[in-house]
């Protein structure tokens, strides 16, 4: 079933272009991740079929893999589980298969926690405008899509309108306190490099990519506030994902997950049928299909197995 | 730019915000068949203007006509177009477009100015200049110093540019007073939806946020904070051309004029600033305006009243246009720009021993004089002089009265070597070329390639 909208009996939490969030409870919440998707800053009037389900359980996989590095918000991404412990969903579990996450709640740092890997997108920009990534001089001569070793941690605040700007780790300090700053820096690079290293075995380069952390609403042991992992992790949309066996430095790369749709927008403003702005032409199937078969395949590649409809995790 | 504000664009957009407004019910849950937004899609731009101005004599109503005629080539649309909204969703709306991209036109031309500004003030970059205060010859600067003055300006009117550009909100989905009646008749009560239908058109046409209260109309501080932008860049475009006019008086650069370019019906030797003259004529035209848009937000009435209307749809594309024929003319001029060093280097000659006299006292006293009678002794002749040059002297000769000035005792050679102008320009090169690097370098370094710019300036 295709969604662009979920209307559920849970109240509105937030509500993102591409996911949405529900209360459950005081302790609980229900991200939803809808079929849409934007290219080149433009909103598709279609949906992409599977795309939901993909990015949440791609999310669920990675949790799983990393729950060695890091304490997570998962409860269940699977549909069945998740309509047992919140009864209330029964009646919507076709809308919700695979597409949606039951989380804890907790109090997340009012920080984008981006970690490059390679020079790419705005990182790319400020490098060649000023030789700097985040402030901070990077060796002279890096090209396009080099990549960066060791990776670059530039942390980002949320923005009230549209893009995040970017922050000096000092910055982020005096925002959240040092203790927390030190602790988001090094699971961020430490996620990240176990995540890169993961993809790359399977052919997917994971050229930067962008965390978000909580804190647990109750402390720990001893006192100490845990910091854990939230949002969605390591997909294609909090992420640049780059078909390994293409990729070459020196200018921009093919994107693993979009390319299909980029190409088709492409043709259609050189032809001159489109100038960029709303509304989009519409999407003919095959290319509603070949990106949906993009992401189903981004899927299989990292875990190894086909997409369960249900929600494996 | 003309084509921005032309109907086909206008209507045009009003028609994509239609189906922009039925994508989004449809996709909250509206039945509006697949029929219907298939045929919206494809006669966006199938706009039959006497069919609209037949229907607007019937309605007196502008975009009740405009729903017709769309209805007309969408039949299976028409039940839905405008469904739920008031006038001001397309009028308003669509205004808020078309001004974020008169925004985006004019920072390219901007940018184009600052090429040719930037390679102009490489070149020029050591070439001393009179410098002026209050109108009267100063210290010396620059002739590439000056233009970086000029860039700079334009400089901070393109980061004005970019901060209303990104920060602009969108009117949205609000309704007749802005309280979103109809729709939440619409969707039967449903808050969430109402929100969400907003919050859903606004991303289709890629604004950051929607306002998030509105009357009927966005609040017209909106126009007045774009077109203060639009203003300033008039300005600077003024203070360009004014400096460009004193200096084509005084001879020393002149703006391109054309091998067959007549100056004057009369006096056929002459060469006239005209381009600039048209910049500073339209300048004042837009800098008049300004004030316009502020006073029309100040007497809007409740959530609002039309006295706003014929008035805006003058006042905002007549800004955008003036100031968009004004950058093509500062970009034709600081493109063919004549400098004419021989006579800069004159006018520098017959002012700088005076600006010198501080380097000749030291010079005199280390010469053996007693600083108090020096000075006294240059004041005199440095009168002498000026009162010389009043009266017809054809040169500034204070130099050979002072080395004829025995009581100084300093010779004629050592003087002129005091005066070399470009020990007088202080920093102005390095200035020139830090600005360079520091300022428009980035600049440029952000910007993807320039397209071919087909606009010509035509007289």
């Amino acid at each position: 079933m295709l969604m662009q909208e979920s209307a559920l009996p849970l109240t509105p939490f937030r509500r993102g272009k591409v996911r949405d969030v529900y209360e459950v409870d005081a302790g609980r919440l229900l991200i939803v991740a809808t079929d849409r998707v934007s290219a080149f800053d433009v909103v598709m009037g279609e949906t992409i079929p599977q795309k939901g389900a993909v990015l949440t359980q791609i999310t669920a996989w990675w949790l799983g893999r990393l729950e060695d590095k890091v304490d997570h918000h998962m409860l269940s991404a699977n549909i069945s589980e998740i309509v047992r412990q919140v009864p209330q969903l029964r009646g919507h579990e076709q809308e919700l298969r695979g597409r949606a996450m039951l989380c804890r709640r907790t109090t997340v740092f009012p920080i984008e926690c981006v970690v490059r890997g390679y020079l790419s997108g705005s990182a790319w920009k400020e490098y060649r405008e000023r030789g700097t990534l985040a402030g901070e001089a990077l060796p002279k001569g890096l090209r396009e899509s080099d990549r960066l070793e060791p990776p670059i941690f530039s942390p980002a605040t949320k923005a009230d309108l549209g893009h995040d700007e970017n922050i000096t780790i000092d910055r982020m300090r005096s925002l959240i306190g040092e203790p927390a700053a030190r602790e988001l820096e090094r699971l961020s690079r430490a996620i990240y490099e176990a995540g890169r290293a993961i993809a790359a075995t399977r052919g997917i380069i994971i050229a930067d990519t962008k965390f978000e952390f909580g804190r647990s609403k109750s402390t720990g042991g001893e006192g100490v506030e845990k910091v854990i992992l939230v949002d969605e992790v390591l997909t294609p949309d909090s992420s640049r994902f780059w078909p390994a066996d293409s990729y070459e430095p020196g200018h921009g790369q093919s994107s693993f997950d979009k390319q299909p749709l980029r190409d088709y927008l492409d043709a259609e403003k050189r032809a001159g049928r489109w100038d960029g702005n709303y509304p989009p032409p519409r999407l003919p199937k095959e290319v509603i299909d070949a990106t949906s078969e993009r992401y189903l395949d981004i899927y299989r590649r990292l875990t190894g197995h086909s997409l369960d409809p249900n929600g494996s995790h | 730019m003309l084509e921005l504000w032309s109907p086909a664009t206008r209507y045009g957009l009003w028609r994509r915000l239609w189906l922009a407004l039925a994508e989004a019910e449809r996709e909250l849950g509206v039945a509006i068949p697949d029929e219907a937004i298939q045929q919206m899609h494809a006669n966006l731009d199938n706009i039959d203007f006497k069919a609209v101005a037949a229907y607007e004599k019937r309605f007196r109503h502008d975009v009740m006509a405009h729903v017709h005629a769309f209805g007309d080539v969408a039949p299976a649309a028409k039940p839905f177009i405008h469904l739920g909204a008031t006038s001001a969703y397309v009028t308003d709306n669509a205004d808020l477009i078309l001004m974020r991209r008169g925004l985006d036109l004019l920072r390219a031309r901007t940018l184009d100015v600052l090429h040719s500004l930037a390679a102009f003030a490489e070149k020029w970059r050591d070439q001393p200049t009179l410098g002026y205060t209050h109108l009267q010859p100063a210290q010396l600067t620059t002739v590439g110093k000056r233009a970086t003055l000029w860039m700079q300006d334009l400089v901070l009117d393109v980061q004005d540019i970019d901060y209303r550009r990104r920060t602009l909100p969108f009117r949205g989905v609000k309704g007749t007073t802005g309280t979103q009646a109809s729709f939440l008749e619409l969707f039967e009560g449903d808050h969430e939806k109402v929100r969400r239908l907003d919050q859903l058109v606004t991303e289709r046409v890629s604004f950051p946020r929607a306002l998030a209260v509105t009357g009927q109309t966005y609040t017209r501080k909106l126009d007045a904070f774009v077109l203060s932008v639009v203003a300033g860049v008039a300005a600077s475009a003024a203070k360009f051309s004014g400096d460009i006019r004193m200096l084509q008086s005084f001879g020393e650069m002149e703006e391109p004029f054309e091998s067959e370019q007549v100056g004057s019906s009369a006096m056929a030797y002459k060469r006239n600033p005209m381009r600039a003259e048209r910049i500073a004529s339209l300048a004042r035209f837009v800098n008049s305006l300004e004030g316009n848009a502020n006073q029309t937000h100040a007497v809007q009435y409740f959530e609002r009243t039309l006295d706003d209307s014929a008035n805006r749809r003058l006042v905002i594309p007549e800004m955008f246009l003036a100031t968009d024929a004004i950058l093509l003319l500062v970009a034709n001029i600081s493109s063919g720009l004549e400098v004419y060093p021989a006579v800069i280097g004159r006018r520098v000659a017959a002012e700088l021993p005076f600006m010198a006299t501080e380097q000749l006292i030291v010079r005199a006293v280390r010469a053996g004089g007693d600083r108090q009678v020096v000075h006294e002794t240059i004041r005199k002749h440095s009168l002498a002089a000026a009162r010389a040059i009043k009266e017809g002297a054809d040169s500034n000769d204070l130099l050979e009265r002072l080395s004829k000035d025995k009581s100084l005792g300093v010779r004629l050679q050592d003087l002129r070597g005091a005066i070399d102008p470009r020990r007088f320009v202080g920093r102005a090169p390095e200035q020139v070329d830090e600005f360079l690097r520091d300022v428009i370098t980035p600049l440029f370094a952000g910007e993807t390639a320039r397209p071919e710019r087909a606009e010509e300036l035509r007289v």
